[in-house]
């Protein structure tokens, strides 16, 4: 038993030495640097969320409003010779992947927290999304009011909409699923009263079937920012510098009316 | 509901290539961790001074840690420390490290099931220990092992679709894809990957079957 246990306790202590004493080299680098001799940023992004990142099997390639913002703001820090490389991330996945270097930045419907930018850099909002129901036509559920103990809301696991939902409707029920997917079968199935999550995803989502509407208009200020790994100064400028730039001159606009026509009406 | 289009021939074509990655992943690491498992299992059987000890120690560590936590660590943790495999090679080597674990005690455990006059037979006989081992332990053994070793391969086959997690393109994964484009296909996906995974276990079933009655 002893002998065990002392191997056990010499074990952890290698690894743990190994573990101390190995530097991330390839997330340290200097990404502003990296790019000027191999010019291909690497963007995590996610392929399951309709209007984001979804994959097109017909095409095999990833499409959505996050996948052209990425496209263009590679084209604008490189220059036309520029490639942007996607990898895929899930909202489990997407932190340690930027820290791991394995991509260069999130653009995967990430929301600005400040608990996030503990651990990550931010560039400026590239989306003002905001969290909001989605019901059945019909349904008594018309705002965050109805919500109360008899009601079922629907969110997805690790996403910052549990969280908020649960605030906003303390006497709610809440039922966390995987994807928002699955979340929006389940309110089909009954299982839930409304499905809550950021405004533009509940679009994608009507947009189905037109038995299902968005209610109750926005009860979060959820903006979406680009996350960069720590220590990456000039790369969060040079993205904040061409994020204005396609803002200035409409090429911005044209994205966001190209995925997101619903939500451009219902804004402002 | 409408199903119609969710088997659309894109769409299967886009399963079928999800599956294949599946039994890939799946092979390899039944392959890997047969061999591992088997060498571990010998050496805890052979009671090797210190060497019985540390993989014991080993099994012991990785049997009761959960496989998930498993493949977060070979593809988060390791490359931390220097050592960084791509997403396919780190489902394989997380699904290896786990499943030798359990396979070698199960080797184990056939071995010890075989009376030990065997042994002392063999060795009267002039054989040494290795060729004891080999020419009557192992194929006695092996009898015994072939139904929990197999219901283990299936279990691996399942497990596969644990990488999910770390996004492996295998047949969990593409469903998902699939039925983010409408979520009218998630039911059928739902059936579709049912009758997948139990064909490519059934089948292996079957063959572990078929190896059964030529060793008898």
């Amino acid at each position: 038993m002893r002998k065990k246990l002392t191997y056990f306790l010499t074990m952890c202590l290698f690894l743990f030495t190994l573990t101390g004493c190995m530097k991330q080299n390839i997330a340290e680098q200097d990404i502003v640097e990296r790019i000027e001799k191999e010019p291909t940023i690497t963007w995590g992004v996610k392929i399951d969320t309709k209007l984001f990142g979804l994959y097109n099997i017909e095409k095999s390639e990833i499409e959505g409003f996050d996948i052209d913002i990425a496209k263009e703001l590679t084209k604008r820090i490189l220059g036309p010779k520029g490639k942007a490389e996607f990898v895929e991330v899930t909202s489990k996945t997407r932190i340690p992947l930027l820290k791991n270097g394995n991509i260069d930045g999130i653009i995967a419907t990430m929301t600005i927290t400040d608990e996030r930018k503990q651990v990550v850099d931010f560039s400026d909002v590239y989306f003002e999304a905001g969290q909001s129901l989605l019901v059945k036509k019909g349904s008594t559920i018309q705002s965050i009011k109805d919500l109360n103990a008899d009601t079922t809301v629907l969110a997805v696991k690790g996403s910052t909409s549990a969280t908020n939902i649960r605030k906003a409707a303390p006497d709610a029920k809440i039922l966390e699923l995987e994807n928002y997917a699955e979340a929006y079968t389940a309110l089909k199935s009954g299982q839930g009263d409304a499905v809550t999550t950021d405004n533009a995803i509940l679009y994608g989502m009507a947009s189905e079937d037109s038995n299902y509407e968005v209610v109750g208009g926005i009860f979060t200020d959820e903006p979406y920012g680009i996350a960069i790994n720590k220590n990456q100064e000039a790369f969060v400028k040079e993205i904040d510098q061409a994020l204005a730039e396609m803002k200035a001159d409409g090429t911005y606009q044209k994205i966001y009316q190209k995925w997101l026509p619903d939500a451009t009406n219902e804004a402002k | 509901m409408d199903f119609s289009g969710a088997f659309s021939w894109v769409n299967i074509r886009f399963l079928l290539e999800g599956l294949w990655v599946t039994v890939q992943v799946a092979g390899i690491s039944i392959v890997l961790s047969f061999i591992i498992g088997g060498l571990i299992g010998l050496v805890r059987f052979a009671k090797i001074p210190y060497l019985s000890k540390i993989v014991g120690l080993y099994v012991e560590v990785i049997r009761n840690l959960p496989l998930l936590l498993i493949i977060f660590f070979t593809y988060f943790a390791l490359p931390q420390i220097g050592i960084r495999f791509d997403i396919f090679w780190s489902a394989i080597v997380a699904l290896t490290i786990f499943e030798s674990a359990m396979l070698s005690e199960i080797i184990r455990g056939g071995l010890n099931a075989v009376p030990n006059g065997q042994m002392e037979a063999a060795r009267s006989t002039g054989l040494s220990y290795g060729q004891g081992l080999w020419y009557i332990l192992i194929p006695q053994g092996l009898k015994k092992m072939l139904p929990p070793i197999v219901s283990q391969f299936i279990a691996l086959i399942k497990d596969t679709s644990l990488a999910v997690i770390i996004a492996l393109p295998e047949v969990t994964h593409h469903a998902k894809i699939i039925y983010g484009q409408s979520t009218n296909y998630v039911l059928p996906m739902f059936v579709a990957m049912t009758l997948l995974y139990f064909l490519v276990c059934y089948a292996l079933s079957l063959v572990a079957k078929q190896l059964e009655l030529r060793f008898k």
